[in-house]
């Protein structure tokens, strides 16, 4: 157990984080409302796990979209081209770096892991396995149940009927708040769906972001992306004078010594910040070498 | 990775998703993002 380790210059990500935010959410005034943006934006992905239906969004969901892409109208499921162009594109550029510094979801669990007064873990038992579960959602809510239902009639989005957290907390809580009629028709789903927010919330303050590391279809989509990514993390083993720091204070509980090319990375640079050799470092553009000799695990 | 084989398929996946993104503007897909994501999706936020 221990502290929030502080990593200097780690102010410019959070700032970049809310800057993010207020660029994909910048119709502020729809929150007074009770009403969503429905300008010809929402035609457009944005990077992150940004809810369509938090009512300042002017971009839409990838994952979302993706769901709602599979069918084509009644009993037509489709393949979802212009999502998958998007995820392709985004994930070859930027990879997980835009968990690190562009996704909403990412910057909320950042904010409340930061609160003090409780004890911090690095990892859970069974950490390698938990990691995982991010596939199956990925595989079952997001694409094979969802693709079942386009088949057999009308289309459900199960992730986000289940599971989202960022619906709940950018879309349904400031809704509900501000729309009486969407209040009258709140039921078991809104409590569910609000319970798994919370408890990711509390996750949260123990450990550095859950929600990414176990459960995120997103973040297990551009994982995918980052041994190719032009955004990479570069690793010069002949200059580490293994002092550890680097992995003590990754947020997603891997060493970047061993893990730079590692699908978990979400590309913060807290680990390149923090050595004091300069073995560690932040690069965009294609990788004109192999990889290091100290060669990645995963 | 060799370095080779990294710029093979970033290639590759660069043409394949620039192709889809294009074929999903001229299909009209993008139309149908942006029905789904212009109105308040019940499934997002908890009650449908
Ligand atoms: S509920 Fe989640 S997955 Fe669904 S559109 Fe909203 S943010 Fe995206
Ligand atoms: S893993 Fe998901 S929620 Fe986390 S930062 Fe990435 S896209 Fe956002
Ligand atoms: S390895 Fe470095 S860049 Fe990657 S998540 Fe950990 S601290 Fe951030």
């Amino acid at each position: 157990m221990a502290k929030a380790k502080r990593v200097k210059g780690e102010w410019k990500r959070l700032t970049v984080q809310a800057a993010a935010f207020l660029l994909m959410n910048p119709k502020l005034h729809h929150f007074f409302l009770g009403t969503i943006e429905q300008g010809k934006t929402k035609s457009i992905c944005v990077p992150g796990l940004n809810c369509y239906s938090c009512p300042a969004a002017i971009g839409a969901c990838p994952i979302g979209s993706l769901q709602a892409s599979l069918s084509a109208g009644y009993k037509k499921p489709a393949f979802p081209f212009y999502v998958l162009g998007f995820l392709l594109l985004f994930g070859l550029t930027l990879g997980r770096w835009i968990c690190g510094w562009l996704c909403p979801f990412g910057w909320v669990q950042d904010l409340v892991y930061r609160i003090p007064f409780f004890k911090k873990i690095r990892t859970f038992p069974y950490e390698r396995f938990l990691r995982w579960l991010k596939y199956a959602v990925l595989g079952v809510l997001v694409i094979g149940l969802p693709l079942l239902s386009a088949f057999s009639g009308v289309l459900v989005p199960w992730f986000c009927k289940l599971v989202c957290p960022a619906g709940t907390l950018f879309g349904g809580i400031p809704l509900v708040l501000a729309n009486p009629s969407l209040r009258g028709q709140l039921g078991f789903l809104f409590w569910w769906k609000v319970g798994v927010l919370l408890a990711l919330l509390l996750l949260s303050l123990l450990i550095s972001r859950p929600f990414c590391r176990y459960l995120c279809p997103l973040g297990a989509i551009y994982g995918m992306f980052n041994r190719i990514a032009l955004v990479h993390l570069r690793f010069e083993g002949d200059k580490c004078v293994d002092c550890g720091r680097c992995e003590t204070v990754c947020p997603m509980g891997i060493d970047p010594r061993k893990q730079f090319n590692s699908a978990e990375c979400i590309r913060c640079g807290r680990c390149a910040r923090s050595c004091p050799v300069d073995a560690l470092h932040m690069r965009f553009g294609l990788r004109m070498k192999d990889d290091s000799h100290k060669k990645s695990t995963i | 990775m060799k370095r080779s084989v990294r710029i093979c398929i970033f290639t590759v996946l660069a043409l394949a998703g620039t192709a889809f993104l294009l074929y999903g503007v001229f299909s009209g897909q993008f139309a149908s993002v942006l029905t789904k994501a212009a109105h308040i999706c019940l499934e997002c936020i908890g009650i449908g």
